[in-house]
C-alpha cells in the first residue's frame, strides 16, 4: 500500500485521498492572449518532472498541495495550501 | 408532516435495531438521536473560542456534559456525553439568535455508534487499517479515516470507541461491525 502524508492527519493509505489535478493558476481573462487563454483551457503540462497537484483526504475533506513527481511516483512535500507560493 | 428530525426514534439503525449488542466483552450502541452542534466556516472558531475550550485539530475536549470535537480549523463539533444533552441546547439557541458561519452538526447526514467493552479495541483492529494503539492513538485524539469501509470520525470513549459515518450506510456499517463481533468471539 503506498502512504500518502496528509498535513493534517499524517499518513495515510492512499486509498484515503482523491487526486484532484495539477495546480493551474487561471491568467486574467482580461489581459491574457487568445492563446495563453487556449492553452490554459485546453492544455495540460506533461513535463517529467515534480508537480504541484492539489489532493484531497476524504474522510476529513481537507484539500492540501502535493509535491509529485509525475514520473516516478515520488512526492517530496506536502503542504496546506495556504503556504503556497 | 411532524419534525424532521429525529428521522427514527430507534436512531440511525432503525430496523437494525436487533443487530446492537449489548455483551459483556463488547457493546454496540446507537447514539444517533443524541443532540449536538457544531459550526463550520470562517467564524466558527471566533464563536466557539468565547463558549467552549477549543482543542487543538485532530483533539477532543470534554466537560460540562459536553465533548468538543476540532475536526478542522474551521470545522468544529459538540456531541452531548448523554442523552439528554442539556449544555447542547443554550449553544444551539445562541447560534439560532444570531447565526454566522455554516450549520455543521449534521444529525441527518452522520450515525453516531459507540463501540464499548474489553474487546472493542480488537474488533475496531478489525476493521480500519489505522494504528489504534495507545500510542499512537492517545485519548483525546481524533482519526479521520477509513472504517468498515466507510470514511468516518473516530474518537476514544472510555474503553471503546464513538466513531460518526454516512447515515445512509448504517446498515453497512452496523453488519459489517456485528461480522467483525462475531469473528473476535470465534477466532479471537
Amino acid at each position: 500500500m503506498k502512504l500518502l502524508t496528509c498535513p493534517m492527519n499524517g499518513p495515510r493509505n492512499i486509498s484515503e485521498f482523491q487526486y484532484l489535478g495539477p495546480v493551474r493558476l487561471s491568467p486574467n481573462p482580461e489581459a491574457a492572449s487568445d492563446a495563453d487563454w487556449a492553452g490554459y483551457l485546453f492544455g495540460a503540462p506533461n513535463d517529467r518532472d515534480f508537480q504541484r497537484e492539489f489532493w484531497r483526504h476524504t474522510p476529513s475533506n481537507y484539500v492540501f498541495v502535493a509535491e509529485r513527481h509525475i514520473g516516478t511516483g515520488e512526492v517530496r512535500r506536502t503542504y496546506d495550501p495556504g503556504e503556497m507560493e | 408532516m411532524s419534525a424532521v428530525y429525529p428521522l427514527s426514534e430507534a436512531g440511525a439503525a432503525g430496523d437494525l435495531r436487533d443487530r446492537l449488542v449489548a455483551g459483556a466483552d463488547v457493546a454496540l450502541a446507537d447514539l444517533t438521536p443524541w443532540p449536538r452542534f457544531g459550526l463550520k466556516g470562517a467564524g466558527a472558531e471566533a464563536w466557539f473560542a468565547d463558549r467552549v475550550d477549543l482543542p487543538e485539530v485532530n483533539r477532543v475536549t470534554e466537560g460540562a456534559g459536553l465533548r468538543v470535537l476540532r475536526l478542522g480549523t474551521r470545522d468544529i463539533m459538540v456531541l452531548s456525553t448523554d442523552a439528554e444533552g442539556s449544555p447542547v441546547q443554550p449553544l444551539r439557541s445562541a447560534w439560532e439568535a444570531a447565526p454566522q458561519s455554516y450549520s455543521s452538526w449534521r444529525e441527518e447526514t452522520w450515525a453516531w455508534l459507540r463501540l464499548t467493552g474489553p474487546k472493542a479495541t480488537a474488533v475496531a483492529r478489525r476493521l480500519t487499517a489505522f494504528d489504534l494503539r495507545a500510542a499512537a492513538f492517545g485519548e483525546s485524539d481524533i482519526a479521520q479515516t477509513r472504517f468498515a469501509h466507510q470514511d468516518g470520525v473516530l474518537l476514544r470513549t472510555g474503553d471503546g470507541f464513538d466513531v460518526l459515518f454516512d447515515i445512509a450506510s448504517t446498515a453497512k456499517v452496523v453488519t459489517d461491525i456485528r461480522a467483525a463481533i462475531d469473528r473476535e468471539e470465534v477466532f479471537g
